[in-house]
C-alpha cells in the first residue's frame, strides 16, 4: 500500500532544511503530528499579527521565485492583482504535475499535505481572496485524497471556514481534477480547465491576475512555491534569501530520475552544481557507465552534456549555458543511449500533447515525429538534418501562444546543437554505435 | 448504455458546487465513465440534459481529455507510463510483455475475458519509481515482468474486485 511506499529523497537524517526538514516524520501527514513540528503557526502569525501587504513584503524579501517552471519571482506575482473591489477573486493551485521527469509536487503532496494548505491560506489572506482552487491532475488519486482529508482535518480545527482562528476572514478550499492532458500546466490552458473547457490556452493580456478564472483576478501559484510559505513566514524573508544566489534564493526540490542509482526526490540549495545532486544525492551513473546527457529543468530544459555536470543549478547559471530551471525534474541517460532516439520520443511527447490551437505546433510536431521515424528507420537523407533545423525554427521565437512549441523546438535544437555527430551518423550513414555497443 | 437514475441524481446536484455549470460537466463524465467504465453517445447526451448544457459541448469537453474512454476498456486499464524516466527503465519492454500476458495484439484492445486492456501514457508523475502505472486508482512501483504478473494473477484471482476510488486509498482515510 502508499502508506508503506518507501520515501525517495530528502527525509529523515538527509532532509533538506526547508521543505523537506520534517520528512521522515512519522505521519506527517496528520494533523496532530504536523502541529508538532509547528504546523500552522506562521499561519496563525500571519492572520492575527500581520496585514496581507506585510505577508506579501515577506515574500518579496525572500525572493521566492516560482517552482512551477517559469521562476518568476513569487512576491511580484502577487503584486499584480488589482485591489479588492468586493467581488471575488480566486488563489488557483497549479498541481498538474506533468512535466516528464517531474515528481516533487507528488512527494509533497501525498507526505506533506497540511504544509500546501497551510501556504494556500497564507497566499489567499495575502491577496484577499476567499476561495482557493487546487488544480490536480486526475492521475493523482492518492495525492487528492490527501488534499482532501487535511483539509478536512484542518477545518474541523478551525484553520478554514466561516472563521479561520476566530477571524472574521472566510476561507475556502475546493479541489478539481484534471483529466489527462499536459497543456493544463500552462496557467491560461489551466483556467480554461478549470472552467469546464477544453484546455487551450488564452491569448494575454489580460492576464490571470486582472482577468482569470471565472473572469476575475486570480493568482496562479505552483504546489512547491506555496509550500515554502510557512517556513517563510515563520523565520522571515531575510532568512530564506540566505538560502541559494542572490538572483536565485532558496532551495529547491529536485527529481532525479533515469539512469542513476537513487533517483529520488532532493531538495539542494540553489546554486550548488548539479554533480552534488546527480552523484552525490542520487547515487550517480550505475558502475561502468558514465552520465552522457541530462536535462536539468524536466524535458522542455535544454540538454546538457556529462562534461557540464559542475554547471550550477541557479537559474542564472543555466540561462547562461542555453538552458533553464523549468520544472527542477532532472532526467539523466547515460553511455549507453542514443540521443536521437531520446528526443524521438519527447518529440513525440510534444506532439501527442499540443492542444491543436497554434499551427506551428499543431502540424511542427507531427511532422518531427515523422521525420524521426524516417531517420531512425536508416531511410533519412541530408535533406533531413535542414528539415529538423526548419521544424525547430518555426516552433521557436514565441510563434505559439504558449510554451509547448518552444519546447518540442527546443529538444530538436539542442540535441542536434550537443549531439550533432549522432545526428549525422544516423542520418548520413544509416547507423547508430551507440546502440551498437550496448548491445555488443 | 444508459446512466442510471442514481448516477444522475449525483450530477443534477454537482452546479451549486461551482462558480458556473460548465465547470460541473468534467465531474459529471467522471460519474458517468466510473458507472459505465467509458462514455457513451447516448451518456453524454444525458449528462448535457442533467446539466442543461449543449450536448456538442459535453462531447467537445470528452474528446479532448485523455482520461475519458470513448471506447470500451477492460475491467482493469493498466495505464503504463513510458516516458522518457520509465522508458530509460525498461517500460517498453514491459509494455510488450503486458500485451502478450492479457493476449492482445493492440493498445487499448481488451483482452478475450473482458478483464484488461493496456495503454502507453505520457509521464505520471512518479520517475523516482520507474518504470510504474497506474490502474483502479493506484499506482504500482519499481515494476519488472514478474511483478507484472503477480499483479495480472491478483487481479484475475477476483474479477469482480475492482476497486472504487474511495476504497483504494485506505490511508487517506486514517485521519
Amino acid at each position: 500500500m502508499p502508506a508503506a511506499t518507501e520515501l525517495r529523497g530528502s527525509h529523515g537524517k538527509a532532509a533538506g532544511p526547508v521543505l523537506t526538514k520534517d520528512f521522515g516524520t512519522a505521519d506527517l501527514h496528520k494533523l496532530g503530528v504536523y502541529e508538532k513540528v509547528g504546523g500552522y503557526q506562521a499561519w496563525r502569525k500571519a492572520l492575527t499579527t500581520m496585514q496581507p501587504a506585510e505577508v506579501t513584503g515577506e515574500v518579496k524579501a525572500s525572493g521566492l521565485r516560482g517552482r512551477g517552471g517559469a521562476g518568476f519571482p513569487t512576491g511580484t506575482k502577487w503584486g499584480f492583482l488589482p485591489p479588492p473591489d468586493g467581488g471575488p477573486r480566486y488563489v488557483v493551485v497549479n498541481a498538474d504535475e506533468s512535466e516528464p521527469g517531474t515528481a516533487k509536487d507528488r512527494y509533497l503532496m501525498e507526505n506533506h499535505p497540511h504544509q500546501l494548505v497551510e501556504g494556500i491560506l497564507i497566499a489567499c489572506y495575502a491577496i484577499q481572496a476567499h476561495h482557493a482552487w487546487i488544480y490536480i491532475r486526475g492521475e493523482y488519486d492518492l495525492q487528492h485524497d490527501m488534499i482532501a482529508a487535511a483539509i478536512a482535518e484542518a477545518r474541523a480545527a478551525g484553520y478554514l471556514g466561516e472563521q479561520p482562528l476566530g477571524k472574521d476572514f472566510p476561507i475556502d478550499i475546493h479541489l478539481y481534477r484534471g483529466h489527462g492532458a499536459y497543456i493544463c500546466g500552462e496557467e491560461t490552458a489551466l483556467l480554461e480547465s478549470l472552467e469546464g473547457k477544453r484546455a487551450q490556452p488564452r491569448s494575454r493580456p489580460p492576464f490571470p491576475a486582472v482577468k482569470g478564472a471565472w473572469g476575475r483576478p486570480t493568482l496562479l501559484n505552483n504546489v512547491e512555491t506555496l509550500s515554502t510559505l510557512p517556513w517563510i513566514i515563520s523565520n522571515g524573508g531575510a532568512a530564506y534569501a540566505k538560502f541559494g544566489t542572490e538572483k536565485s534564493p532558496g532551495t529547491r526540490l529536485f527529481t532525479v530520475s533515469g539512469d542513476v542509482q537513487r533517483p529520488g526526490n532532493y531538495e539542494m540549495e540553489l546554486g550548488k552544481p548539479f554533480s552534488h545532486l546527480i552523484n552525490d544525492l542520487a547515487g550517480g551513473p550505475f558502475p561502468g557507465h558514465s552520465i552522457k546527457v541530462w536535462w536539468p529543468g524536466g524535458c522542455s530544459a535544454p540538454v546538457l552534456t556529462g562534461e557540464m555536470l559542475e554547471t550550477p543549478s541557479d537559474m542564472e547559471s543555466l540561462a547562461a549555458v542555453g538552458s533553464m530551471g523549468g520544472s527542477g525534474g532532472v532526467i539523466v541517460a547515460d553511455d549507453r543511449r542514443c540521443v536521437v532516439r531520446c528526443a524521438y520520443r519527447l518529440l513525440q511527447f510534444y506532439a501527442h500533447e499540443s492542444c491543436g490551437k497554434c499551427t506551428p505546433c499543431r502540424v511542427g510536431g507531427d511532422w518531427a515525429v515523422r521525420t524521426y521515424e524516417r531517420v531512425l528507420e536508416g531511410e533519412g537523407t541530408a535533406a533531413d538534418l535542414a528539415t529538423f533545423d526548419r521544424i525547430q525554427t518555426g516552433l521557436a521565437a514565441g510563434r505559439c501562444l504558449c510554451g509547448l512549441g518552444d519546447s518540442a523546438g527546443w529538444v530538436i535544437q539542442w540535441t542536434m546543437e550537443r549531439f550533432r555527430d549522432e545526428y549525422e551518423e544516423h542520418i548520413l550513414h544509416h547507423t547508430c554505435s551507440v546502440e551498437a555497443g550496448a548491445r555488443a | 448504455m444508459k446512466l442510471s437514475d442514481h448516477t444522475l441524481k449525483e450530477i443534477r446536484e454537482l452546479p451549486p458546487k461551482y462558480p458556473h455549470i460548465r465547470s460541473a460537466v468534467m465531474p459529471a463524465l467522471d460519474l458517468a465513465q466510473e458507472e459505465l467504465g467509458m462514455l457513451t453517445q447516448e451518456a453524454m447526451t444525458q449528462v448535457a440534459q442533467a446539466l442543461q448544457v449543449d450536448p456538442g459541448y459535453v462531447e467537445g469537453v470528452a474528446t479532448f481529455y485523455s482520461l475519458f474512454h470513448l471506447e470500451p476498456v477492460g475491467k482493469h486499464h493498466l495505464y503504463v507510463c513510458n516516458n522518457l524516466s520509465c522508458q530509460l527503465r525498461g517500460a517498453e519492454e514491459l509494455l510488450t510483455h503486458i500485451k502478450q500476458s492479457i493476449g492482445v495484439s493492440e493498445y487499448g484492445q481488451v483482452s478475450a475475458d473482458g478483464l484488461f486492456s493496456v495503454e502507453p501514457v505520457e509521464c505520471l508523475g512518479a520517475c523516482e519509481y520507474a518504470p510504474m502505472l497506474r490502474a483502479d486508482h493506484r499506482f504500482h512501483y519499481d515494476l519488472t515482468p514478474a511483478t507484472i504478473d503477480a499483479l495480472l494473477k491478483e487481479w484475475r484471482g477476483h474479477g469482480d474486485g475492482k476497486k472504487a476510488r474511495k476504497e483504494a486509498h485506505p490511508r487517506a482515510g486514517s485521519h
